[in-house]
């Protein structure tokens, strides 16, 4: 009975990636689920289209500056806050982590304002500070998770030993928290690459994301190209992310 | 240097934490928290199309929301939206976590896997996919119509429940993923304590389970109506112009009609909502716990 009913919610649960990427391959003009045919064309036609995958090249350009910030920000605060009594650590983790829970959209119509104000809407470096705030969260998280893992008596006993506050960082703890790191980055990229409705207020015509040039193609028509392309994410994600997460969930849970 | 610094800290260890969490915090204060306060200042001022922002305070964008029965039912819709979409998470999810709870080993894995790869995929195209199965002549309705279910499409692109039907898919997974949280919290002695003096399943899961994962129901249903009540890309792409939602009234104010002044108040009124939602949870939650 459990059975049935969890294969069931399972089913819902997939249902939309399923029909992305059986769509990805059907022979008609529009998509249709189950496909029709058998074609790459749809792949083909992704590939030749330059807003796509001129907006590939600014996504990953984005993911990849906003990655590195956050991932700088977000080890060191994780760390502060894993390793050292400090007063209102619970409000200065609250408020670390609050990106994670704000709406996107009055954050979005928030920085739009800011931006404006301050001259870099629509700009690049506009756009990577409103990523580093929201992905920074989940590097934080992961470095923290990672950090309670091992007993800090090893860092006690290098810093015993004469080494300095930098020596045992660079060799001791970031060595035994790079999955951690490692996690939190990869997990920072993807968001950030897949962030939609910030960037959706942030952006500029001569630089549209790829989750915005999805948005605004699926919104006024309907063909199996955005259905190539999501399954070249999804797949891209699965290879890049999945490896990660395991590794770094099966810890977690035995 | 070199000298045993056994059980003290040296003394520039006292500013180290505060070093390191510098960045980040400045950070946060330059791009979230100063632009929410100038979202504060701007919801207070007015707007005049062809001129722009004025200079004039007045709490006039406020009142216009709450004061007009078109915007109050916006807001009424929102929240039933966020309702409906949260019990729906919980209904669907607590199968799936009390199954993910009780699993070992490479099962568990697979299970996670499967749980995993939609949050891997972005809310943007696992939309799309529902756009495809929703329309009239969608998987869903060409297959009730074959099985005789209906002789009509039912019409669930552009419509509310077809929102629910997609959102609930989306947000599905942080509900399952607090519930099992709460599922492994609880202690396994208790089910043999609860089996030994004779209970039967049914009453070991009315009796020991369900007391014990009120946190993981009340955390994962506050999680999921916080992210349902402020979701855009789902309303927008199944909703369509049509169906106003606060999320999606926001965007068209503040980028449509560049009336940011109104949309800022907007985001004022569905924070608000959100802060109150947690305040109420907050005081049940530490009642329950003193009772």
């Amino acid at each position: 009975m459990l059975w049935a009913i969890s294969a069931a919610v399972l089913v819902y649960l997939l249902a939309p990636i399923i029909v992305v990427v059986a769509t990805a391959f059907t022979a008609t003009a529009y998509p249709v689920f189950p496909p029709r045919g058998f074609s790459l064309h749809w792949f083909e036609k992704f590939l030749a289209t330059p807003e796509f995958v001129q907006a590939i090249r600014i996504s990953t350009m984005l993911a990849a500056s906003s990655t590195i910030l956050a991932t700088s920000l977000g080890t060191f605060s994780g760390l502060a806050l894993a390793r050292f009594p400090i007063p209102g650590k619970s409000t200065i983790s609250a408020l670390l982590l609050s990106p994670i829970l704000f709406p996107t959209i009055v954050l979005g119509l928030a920085l739009l304002i800011f931006n404006t104000r301050i001259g870099i809407n629509g700009t690049f470096p506009g756009l990577v500070c409103a990523h580093v705030v929201l992905v920074t969260p989940f590097v934080i998280r992961m470095v923290m998770v990672s950090l309670s893992q091992f007993d800090p008596a090893i860092e006690e006993a290098a810093r015993n030993v004469g080494a300095g506050w930098w020596r045992t960082f660079l060799f001791i703890t970031l060595p035994l928290i790079r999955p951690g790191v490692v996690a939190g980055a990869v997990f920072a990229f993807i968001l950030s690459f897949d962030e939609l409705v910030v960037t959706l207020f942030l952006s500029a015509p001569g630089l549209q994301t790829l989750p915005i040039r999805i948005y605004t193609y699926v919104e006024y028509s309907s063909d199996p190209t955005i259905s190539a392309i999501s399954t070249v994410l999804i797949a891209t994600w699965l290879v890049i992310g999945l490896p990660v997460y395991a590794r770094f969930f099966s810890v977690r849970h035995p | 240097m070199g000298e045993l610094t056994r059980g003290t800290a040296p003394p520039h260890a006292a500013r180290t934490p505060y070093l390191l969490l510098a960045p980040n915090v400045f950070w946060l204060l330059v791009f979230m928290l100063g632009p929410i306060a100038m979202l504060a200042v701007i919801s207070l001022h007015g707007y005049q199309p062809g001129t722009g922002i004025l200079d004039t305070w007045s709490v006039d964008n406020y009142e216009k929301f709450l004061g007009d029965v078109f915007y109050r039912d916006v807001l009424w819709r929102t929240l039933g939206m966020g309702a409906t979409t949260t019990v729906a998470c919980l209904l669907l999810g607590f199968p799936l976590a009390f199954l993910l709870s009780r699993l070992r080993g490479i099962r568990r894995s697979v299970l996670y896997f499967l749980l995993l790869l939609p949050l891997l995929t972005s809310a943007v195209v696992r939309t799309f996919g529902w756009m495809i199965l929703l329309g009239n002549n969608g998987f869903i309705n060409r297959t009730l119509i074959a099985l005789g279910v209906v002789d009509d499409p039912i019409r669930m692109m552009y419509s509310i429940s077809g929102i629910v039907i997609a959102l609930t898919e989306v947000l599905l997974p942080f509900m399952v993923l607090a519930l099992d949280a709460a599922l492994l919290n609880i202690d396994p002695h208790l089910y043999e304590a609860a089996q030994n003096l004779g209970a039967r399943k049914v009453r070991i899961f009315f009796g020991v389970t369900l007391p014990l994962v009120v946190p993981g129901i009340v955390s994962g249903s506050v999680l999921v109506f916080t992210l349902a009540v402020s979701a855009f890309v789902t309303p927008s792409l199944i909703g369509g112009p049509r169906i106003k939602l606060m999320a999606t009234l926001i965007y068209q104010q503040s980028m449509g009609l560049l009336n940011w002044p109104f949309g800022a108040a907007i985001a004022f009124v569905m924070l608000f909502t959100i802060l109150v939602l947690f305040v109420v949870t907050f005081r049940m939650t530490t009642s329950r716990r003193a009772a």
